[in-house]
């Protein structure tokens, strides 16, 4: 019993973990229609920039986070001026190599500065660890989730109550109509994607401290997010937040009980029966992948 | 219309025999230039040279298979390592445990690659684009992590060596030259296969398929049927690749076996030819490998990840600057240079069509019939209970004000949804009343139909759209195209058979869908307003075109707007409106009707009208 429970607790910690880097997927998917596969690369990016500026200047991550995260929105919103805006009228295979490519070339630029060396940021205060009733979880965790939950419900206060987030709202529902009532639809887009590389970036720092950085992370970590957004339904915060949740819970429990080497068997198992059999996602939130 | 586009794209050649087909350009210039792919380094003979060259082999044939699916079928697969591990490891395995040589090992493994590709394709096909990229890498990464954790079968992450039996009857050598020849064997067999379903009855039903699936549909095409053979055939092609590398790299291990680089390494050569060519993925690999070869030999550890690097960026580019590859770019410039050499530009003659379809039956007996139709969406009943029959020999005019239910109608009466209730039965070739499911079975049992909203296969010529059509009835190419040109002829359209079918204005594309239809040879044609957007002449050339059609033997239903023109063709109207039928009978009369008349004007009208 005891044992169920913190497996329980974990695989929360490990959720909003998750959680936090598929909403910017999903913000992405959701709003400039484009699934990008290079999402794990802007991690690993942010990972690297937090790792710099702990390492170089003595930054505590939590601190990063801040330059980290411009430093994310920047690139977001420049991959989504010059690389998607081009091709957003063009066939989606097309769309689909352009981001692939992304991924690629930036794994390896980063395998050319850093290596294939692992690198990790000892932070003392962020590996401490918190008890309560015989369950525990580190610092770090504790922050991730918080920080989930504040991001899910900062996003939608945004997006329901400030005129930028009701812009954002209408282009995502339809863009012509946007486009017609005046909303500037192709810098909502920019926007759009570097907010959705800013939550990233918000990620990266979070996970730092807690798990080293190599120019592959990205690949690990983009493939579960995907399992998590379409989990969600493709274009839900809460159904991101909640997939999240449920991987987490998924990984933790099967990692345990089944074998350590097969939790990603389960829930990749999980996504192809959601793609197949439930393609507006596990809640009904989205309207699906049709 | 661009004069050039018409007169640059000259039909290829007919049925012409084996010596002419030898003599053509095309061909001894194919000959040539993969010759020297095997000449070079055979003349050379540096270990590396062969090395690059069996390279180039291997992966221009792993995308040419790639290709099959994933260009021509439009399924972009970014899991096909899958196929090409099973390949290496089902060849592998059945050396090590029953020693069966892999000259034989290899086509057991290919037809597990091609049951595995039609299990994960099957349920994958309904997701769109990148969704189901997507699922193909979710297929991989649990193949892979199966592989690992399987360990008694597959020796898990410390690998597998390949039994080290030297020799031809094992496909071992020391000398790599002997492995240049298989892999160039090999290649020459996917651009068989891949050059082969080109210019097949299959190719084009792919091309269709992958471009409109509702017009494929109506075409007689099965969708999920060709999707399925195309995957089958790549998947099967790859995992015979995978097996002979497998051979030549003598050790597996799941990591490179089933890994999502090479997946994508496979789809990007492609993607840089040219997707959906064939020559496209051999001058992808011809392009990059030796690129990349060069750039690990000189470079060596010091660039670590340059050549990936290299290898993305090229694909961004490629993207934003050449998103057709270099055959969709420079093909038709080159093809059309290659066509000035001896033998070239020749066109055989035309072949004589063969004879139309006869139809035959008694004349009034009833061809297809809709009986008690009822189509909901959500709250809103589209069709409530329509019944409408279909005499043979007859035309039957179906009016009505905008949104009355006459398209959901057509849409039941060709199977292209399914009524919420009511049955439709139609007069299959053998004279039987049957109950069809699917729509390319209604098109196949001879229900035509063409698209309000035009579906034309944008990027084929008009000839070719037409030639989609005559596939439901003639399998042989040449006996299609035939078909197709006095289909062309019959619908005016003969003087633009080489256009691109998205450069056609509104009326053209009409005529092209009447065109597409008819070329199925159909015994009951429903046109959905194929006169909206013609002109005057138009109208009339059309309303003289569908007389003729009649005057076959077809029984036809017609939606029009057009009221004149409807009325002096039709032989019956009826009257939908609000989902309903509410008048039926000889055109005189109808339009006389109360009914109908508020339909159309308002109740209003008819009162001041006093009628």
């Amino acid at each position: 019993m005891d044992i169920l429970v913190q497996l329980i607790i974990n695989g929360i910690l490990l959720g909003s973990m998750y959680a936090i880097i598929s909403v910017g997927l999903t913000l992405i998917f959701g709003i400039v229609r484009v699934v990008n596969f290079a999402h794990g690369e802007l991690l690993m990016v942010g990972m690297y920039a937090t790792y710099l500026l702990g390492a170089h200047l003595g930054l505590h991550p939590y601190v990063a986070a801040v330059p980290v995260t411009v430093l994310l929105f920047t690139i977001g919103a420049l991959i989504q001026r010059f690389v998607i805006q081009p091709l957003l009228g063009a066939e989606e295979h097309i769309q689909i190599f352009a981001t692939v490519g992304l991924s690629i070339a930036l794994i390896n630029l980063a395998l050319m500065v850093f290596g294939a060396d692992l690198y990790s940021l000892q932070v003392p205060s962020v590996h401490t660890s918190l008890r309560f009733g015989g369950y525990s979880m580190l610092v770090g965790q504790a922050v991730m989730l918080v920080c989930a939950i504040a991001l899910v419900g900062g996003l939608h206060i945004f997006m329901q109550t400030t005129p930028l987030g009701r812009a954002v709202r209408a282009t995502a529902q339809n863009r012509n109509a946007a486009l017609l009532m005046g909303v500037p639809v192709e810098r909502i887009y920019v926007f759009a994607f570097g907010l959705g590389a800013a939550c990233v970036g918000l990620a990266s720092a979070l996970i730092m401290p807690l798990i080293p950085v190599t120019p592959s992370i990205g690949s690990y970590f983009v493939l579960t997010a995907f399992v998590v957004v379409v989990l969600g339904g493709m274009r839900s915060l809460y159904g991101a937040f909640l997939g999240a949740m449920i991987i987490g819970l998924v990984d933790s429990l099967s990692g345990y009980y089944i074998a350590p080497d097969l939790k990603e068997v389960v829930y990749f198992a999980i996504f192809i029966a959601i793609l197949i059999f439930k393609p507006t996602g596990l809640f009904g939130l989205g309207r699906g992948t049709e | 219309m661009d004069a050039s586009v018409i007169a640059t794209a000259s039909p290829s050649p007919r049925k012409p025999g084996l010596a002419a087909r030898l003599a053509h350009p095309r061909f001894y210039c194919a000959v040539l230039g993969l010759a020297l792919l095997l000449a070079i380094p055979l003349a050379i003979n540096s270990p590396f040279l062969t090395h690059v060259a069996v390279t180039i082999c291997v992966f221009a044939a792993l995308a040419s298979a790639w290709n099959i699916m994933g260009g021509y079928a439009g399924q972009l697969s970014l899991g096909h390592a899958v196929f090409y591990g099973i390949g290496g490891y089902g060849t592998a395995l059945l050396i090590q445990h029953f020693g069966i040589s892999p000259w034989i090992g290899m086509w057991p493994a290919a037809a597990l690659a091609a049951l595995v590709g039609a299990a994960i394709g099957y349920p994958c096909f309904r997701l769109r684009g990148p969704f189901f990229s997507l699922a193909t890498i979710a297929f991989l990464e649990v193949t892979r992590l199966l592989a690992i954790h399987f360990d008694w079968i597959t020796g898990g992450s410390a690998g597998l060596i390949v039994p080290l039996n030297p020799g031809w009857a094992w496909m071992i050598f020391y000398d790599k030259t002997n492995y240049l020849y298989i892999a160039f064997g090999l290649l020459i067999f996917a651009l068989l296969v891949s050059w082969w379903i080109r210019g097949a009855r299959l190719g084009y039903a792919l091309t269709a398929v992958r471009e409109r699936e509702d017009a494929a549909l109506a075409a007689g095409i099965n969708n999920t049927g060709v999707k399925l053979r195309a995957v089958m055939i790549s998947a099967g092609l790859t995992a015979v690749i995978g097996g002979f590398h497998a051979m030549y790299l003598t050790f597996l291990e799941p990591a490179t076996m089933f890994s999502l680089p090479t997946s994508i390494e496979i789809a990007m050569y492609a993607l840089i030819g040219g997707l959906g060519t064939v020559a496209g993925p051999l001058f992808g690999a011809l392009l990059v490998v030796p690129l990349a070869e060069a750039a690990r030999v000189w470079l060596g550890a010091s660039a670590n990840g340059l050549h990936g690097f290299v290898y993305g960026t090229a694909l961004v580019v490629i993207t934003l600057t050449m998103p057709a590859g270099l055959v969709g770019t420079f093909g038709k410039r080159v093809s059309g240079w290659i066509d000035r050499l001896p033998g070239g530009g020749k066109v055989a003659p035309a072949l004589a069509p063969p004879p139309v379809r006869k139809l035959e039956g008694t004349p009034g007996e009833t061809m297809l019939e809709g009986r008690d139709l009822v189509r909901r969406f959500g709250g809103l009943v589209a069709t409530n209970n329509v019944s409408i029959t279909l005499k043979r020999g007859e035309i039957l005019g179906v009016i009505g004000p905008n949104g009355a239910g006459k398209t959901t109608l057509f849409n039941q009466l060709s199977g292209f949804l399914a009524p919420s209730s009511g049955t439709v039965k139609v007069r299959g070739p053998d004279g039987q009343l049957v109950e069809p499911r699917a729509p390319d079975e209604f098109a196949r049992l001879g229900v035509g139909r063409t698209f309000q909203i035009v579906q034309p296969f944008g990027k084929l010529t008009v000839l070719e759209n037409i030639m989609i059509g005559a596939f439901m009835r003639h399998h042989d190419v040449a006996e299609a195209r035939a078909v197709a040109l006095r289909t062309a002829k019959l619908v005016g359209l003969e003087d633009v058979v080489e256009v691109e079918a998205r450069n056609l204005p509104i009326g053209g594309l009409k005529r092209l869908e009447v065109a597409r239809t008819l070329a199925t040879e159909p015994s009951i044609l429903l046109l959905d307003e194929v006169m909206a957007g013609q002109s005057q002449a138009d109208t009339q050339r059309m309303v003289q075109l569908i007389r003729t059609i009649r005057d076959s033997g077809v029984s036809i239903i017609a939606i029009e707007h057009n009221m004149h023109a409807i009325m002096s063709i039709s032989d019956r109207i009826v009257v939908v409106d609000s989902g309903r039928v509410i008048a039926e009978g000889e055109p005189r009369k109808v339009v006389q009707e109360r009914a109908v008349i508020e339909a159309y004007l308002g109740e209003d009208f008819v009162d001041a009208q006093g009628v």
